[in-house]
């Protein structure tokens, strides 16, 4: 019996300790949350909350940043409109926080002195997509490059040779 | 000078087809009926097309941007009435391996760089004025030729993009940006001006028939 009280009683024992214990980590995850770090300068308050957002990366095809390119920003439900804009930085690069209230297919368009693109941003529900690019790699060009140059010259030596059968 | 997808309102797309549609139709009836064989300058074209084609590949730095080759003077000086439909394909092979230039705007490209082609086909002849296929004049015609051809692209692309600057960007910072640009281009156009003069020395060297080809 005296077991048995004991064992409840080191139960409840247990019981509580783990409440207050889970109490405490609730506590002190809701503390930390709602302490957003602060720095205070001469009165001047100043917080940050990190984000998901997305950098864009704009540049010329030889790697030269579109250093002060234009952006345009268009929500999917509003594609003739652009619903941020903004300048690319000395990188050529641009952040912005999508809304994640608006999902589907975000377009980001950057110009420079009639240069520059479109890239579309997929955004779901809460996340957006992972990165993407429209650029290729420099073997991916210089292959490129080797297979549509090789294709002209065949085509030239294609008809050379037959200009040639036809005048012997 | 390559005018991307998305740049240009779709009139200015649509237009741009239109026009280089009618060129590519009067090109192809020039050769028809001036070329006892059509195809024999298949060869020359689809060579000078490959070298079209990577020439855009080839930067050159002019702070504070840099400007890449077009040899839309050296395509009309050699290929003459094939200048046009070489230019258009290696326009569309460009557009769509590399996206330099668009398929939506390769109408309008096709203008921009096959009608001063055209004209420095047509500067080009102007040398039989003044003394025919002799070096000197062929060189000064062939450097006048790759050089306005190559300036005349230029304008008509900084032209047709700050008519067409959408009112939601900063217009005088984009105006600004294309006639830096535009100014880039004139060392460009010298050099492309000079490379023509050396290609029409060097051809009346070798194969001065190559050249008669286009007298036609």
């Amino acid at each position: 019996m005296n077991d048995i009280k004991s064992g409840i009683c080191s139960g409840e024992r247990r019981w509580k300790a783990c409440a207050s214990a889970a109490a405490l980590i609730v506590i002190t995850v809701l503390l930390a949350g709602s302490m957003a770090p602060i720095a205070y300068a001469h009165g001047a308050k100043l917080s940050y909350e990190p984000s998901e957002g997305v950098e864009v990366t704009a540049q010329f095809d030889d790697g030269e940043p579109l250093s002060g390119g234009q952006v345009s920003v268009y929500a999917p439900d509003e594609p003739s409109d652009p619903w941020l804009t903004g300048t690319c930085d000395g990188r050529g690069k641009f952040f912005f926080v999508p809304d994640d209230k608006i999902p589907g297919t975000w377009q980001v368009k950057v110009r420079k002195a009639g240069h520059g693109g479109i890239i579309n941003i997929d955004v779901k529900e809460g996340t957006v997509e992972s990165g993407g690019s429209t650029g290729f790699s420099t073997l991916q060009i210089v292959v490129m490059s080797l297979a549509v140059i090789w294709g002209f010259v065949g085509t030239g030596l294609y008809f050379a040779r037959r200009r040639d059968n036809a005048r012997s | 000078m390559h005018v991307p997808d998305g740049i240009v309102p779709a009139w200015v797309a649509i237009t741009g087809y239109a026009a280089a549609g009618g060129t590519t139709w009067f090109s192809l009836d020039r050769i028809k009926r001036k070329y006892e064989n059509p195809r024999e300058m298949i060869p020359t074209a689809s060579l000078l097309t490959a070298v079209f084609f990577v020439a855009s590949l080839i930067h050159i730095p002019m702070p504070p941007t840099s400007v890449h080759l077009v040899l839309s003077g050296l395509m009309g000086v050699v290929l003459g009435w094939y200048a046009f439909p070489a230019i258009l394909i290696g326009l569309f092979f460009q557009a769509v391996m590399f996206q330099h230039g668009g398929l939506t705007t390769l109408g309008l490209n096709a203008c921009i760089m096959g009608l001063p082609a055209l004209l420095a086909f047509g500067i080009f002849r102007l040398r039989y004025l003044r003394g025919g296929d002799k070096p000197g004049p062929s060189m000064i015609f062939g450097f006048l030729a790759g050089f306005s051809g190559l300036v005349l692209g230029a304008l008509m692309s900084s032209l047709i993009l700050i008519l067409t600057i959408p009112a939601n960007l900063d217009v005088s910072v984009e105006r600004a940006a294309i006639l830096s640009l535009l100014v880039a281009h004139i060392p460009l156009a010298l050099l492309e001006g000079v490379f023509t003069a050396l290609v029409v020395l060097f051809m009346l060297r070798v194969k001065p028939g190559l050249l008669e080809a286009e007298l036609k």
